[in-house]
């Protein structure tokens, strides 16, 4: 089990930094959703190690550390307003260039 | 442990204020810009009674929110290092909303502007106040947010790339802190820093515990726009609105810098050593960099931004020498260069605020100075002390720096620091000298009104004032590195005594 939970981690991790290395800005920003669940799930995993019952439930040898999991809602709430926000920005870059190659836009190259 | 309510109130009162003012004073951006001075200066009242507090000799202020035992409690600090660096947050914001109320920028109109820089400031509080390091996260995303909205809703057509290139390195930075603190949680189990750096220094060489040392390294090294990691800096810096670049060029990107302090006094006293040696290459790297980066720009607040990374380089190489002079030569540089780069950017933003295209790139503010000579007079003080010429604090920044790296006998590294140094002068100088020396070229007609000059006069002569009567600065500099070299302080401090 912790070996497909951390190649399972390994793989989100990788196709969150293929995706923010492509050149288009949406398939980039959504690389940087990607990459933040990714983290969110080392998180978890984290909290995983001496078991994987939800705490107060099972044997109390056996459940998981509840305060990464208390760690990841905090972050999946900051994520969130930030992708919003991203999204916003992205759509105002992209309406004033005209493209969503963020090789075109080039206002800051002087 | 001495437990004190006030620890809370430089990022209370923002965060309050900024809320009450976008329910009650909306629309009315005057009122809302009066009722936001006033906070922040309530807000560094508060940071000054906790720096004077430690400056009598009281313990480090701390406070569990919610009254729960120390190490499992988040934990407000306020020790030397995290006091001083509030206090100087806050001062500069205020000068920032001094500036705003006088600026022409209709972004400055906006109901949400003072509100965000307020969350600004408050984030800024919170990231030194915090004894805790996902709490540090947390409140650095503030500071990412509220500035990256502020850049974005900049008068500059720029602006909304600027901030989409800024928030996109910061959510990188944050997503690696996020990994740094879940790899020393699992590592030490906890996230307290001074229970971390306790238990760091009893087993300094866990599984996952270096892994999360190069995450945090590397997330401070992208806050605080370190040379390879500095690409985003320049573009930001220039394209936000100019009291807030003012604000971030000066305080914002000493989060990094910040994170390194702690980093080496306090969280990984085992390894320092290769943190320090890495910081000196970061550091001299910048140096070289930033300082012939803006040297061959055509922008003026570009030319300031790629200073900061020079001046950033040479307090990282302070940091990396670690002695108690050279941490003392860090804290005055930081607060040096804080005040001098408020207040050059908010000259540069000034003067382009009078040019017809709104524009500080050279072409259009050449020859402008001759309508705005006070601007010139302040421009010139503020370029001697970057440069580093008495009778200016840059010129005291100068020489504890350079004490500190001769009593190391790092005489290569001292001289490095030296040509910088005069690279420095030649683009301030030669940047004056376009701006205020020459006239003006192909006809363009200056506006008859632009920023006022009050806010950087005051930080200019708070320049002079520091430069002249440089001992408080000094002695507070020399008994925080005194108490920075001095781990189990800190840590007796959060945990209490004896353990």
């Amino acid at each position: 089990m912790p070996v497909l939970i951390a190649a399972g981690i390994g793989i989100v991790f990788a196709v969150g930094i293929y995706q923010i290395l492509r050149r288009n800005l949406i398939r980039s920003a959504i690389g940087l959703v990607i990459l933040s669940n990714a983290a969110n799930l080392f998180l978890v995993a984290c909290g995983s190690r001496w078991g994987l019952f939800a705490p107060y439930s099972g044997s109390p040898a056996q459940t998981s550390d509840p305060l990464p999991q208390a760690l990841v809602l905090t972050a999946i709430v900051i994520a969130m307003g930030g992708f919003a926000f991203v999204l916003a920005v992205v759509h105002v870059v992209a309406l004033r260039g005209r493209t969503g190659d963020s090789d075109d836009i080039d206002r800051l190259k002087n | 442990m001495n437990i004190d309510h006030g620890v809370l109130l430089p990022v209370l009162i923002p965060i309050a204020s900024a809320v009450l003012g976008l329910l009650f004073l909306r629309g009315r951006h005057r009122a809302l810009g009066l009722f936001s001075l006033l906070a922040i200066l309530l807000s560094l009242a508060s940071g000054g009674r906790l720096l004077a507090n430690l400056a009598r000799g009281a313990d480090p202020a701390v406070l569990p929110i919610g009254g729960w035992p120390v190490p499992a409690s988040i934990v407000y600090v306020a020790d030397f290092l995290s006091a001083t660096m509030t206090v100087l947050g806050q001062l500069v914001f205020a000068l920032a909303i001094v500036y705003s109320l006088g600026c022409r920028d209709r972004c400055a109109r906006d109901s949400a502007y003072y509100p965000l820089l307020l969350t600004l400031s408050a984030g800024l509080a919170g990231t030194f106040l915090s004894g805790d390091l996902f709490h540090l996260f947390v409140m650095i995303e503030l500071v990412v947010i509220s500035g990256a909205v502020l850049t974005a809703r900049s008068d500059d057509p720029a602006g909304p790339e600027a901030a989409y290139k800024y928030f996109y390195m910061s959510t990188l930075a944050g997503i690696l802190l996020l990994l740094a603190s879940g790899c020393l949680y699992a590592a030490h189990g906890t996230l307290n820093m001074a229970d971390l750096a306790r238990r760091i220094s009893a087993h300094p060489e866990c599984p996952l515990g270096a892994a999360g040392m190069v995450f945090l390294l590397s997330a401070f090294l992208i806050k605080g726009a370190v040379v390879p990691f500095h690409f985003w800096q320049p573009d930001f810096h220039s394209a936000a609105p100019t009291a807030v670049s003012a604000a971030l060029s000066s305080v914002v990107v000493k989060i990094g810098v910040y994170g390194f302090l702690r980093m080496t006094t306090l969280l990984f006293v085992p390894h320092a050593e290769i943190l320090r040696s890495s910081l000196i290459v970061f550091g001299a790297a910048g140096l070289l960099y930033g300082g012939f980066a803006a040297a061959g720009t055509r922008h003026a607040k570009r030319m300031l931004a790629y200073s900061t990374l020079a001046q950033v380089g040479s307090i990282l190489i302070a940091i990396g020498w670690g002695t108690i002079p050279a941490i003392a030569a860090a804290i005055v540089l930081i607060v040096n260069h804080a005040l001098i780069k408020a207040s050059l950017l908010m000259l540069a933003g000034a003067v382009a605020s009078r040019s017809p295209e709104k524009s500080a790139s050279f072409e259009s503010i050449g020859g402008l100075g001759r309508s705005a000579r006070a601007a010139g007079v302040l421009y010139f003080a503020g370029a001697l002390a970057l440069v580093g010429i008495p009778p200016t604090n840059g010129f005291i920044g100068k020489l504890v720096l350079f004490r500190g790296g001769v009593e190391l006998g790092r005489f290569g590294t001292v001289a490095l620091l030296a040509g910088a140094g005069i690279v420095t002068m030649i683009y301030m100088l030669r940047s004056f000298a376009r701006v205020w020396w020459e006239g003006p070229q192909g006809g363009i007609e200056p506006k008859p009104r632009g920023d006022r000059l009050a806010a950087p006069a005051v930080l200019i002569v708070l320049c002079l004032a520091l430069g002249l009567w440089a001992e408080p600065l000094l002695d507070l500099a020399l008994r925080g590195s005194v108490y920075l070299s001095e781990p189990a302080a800190y840590i007796a401090a959060v945990l209490g005594g004896g353990s």
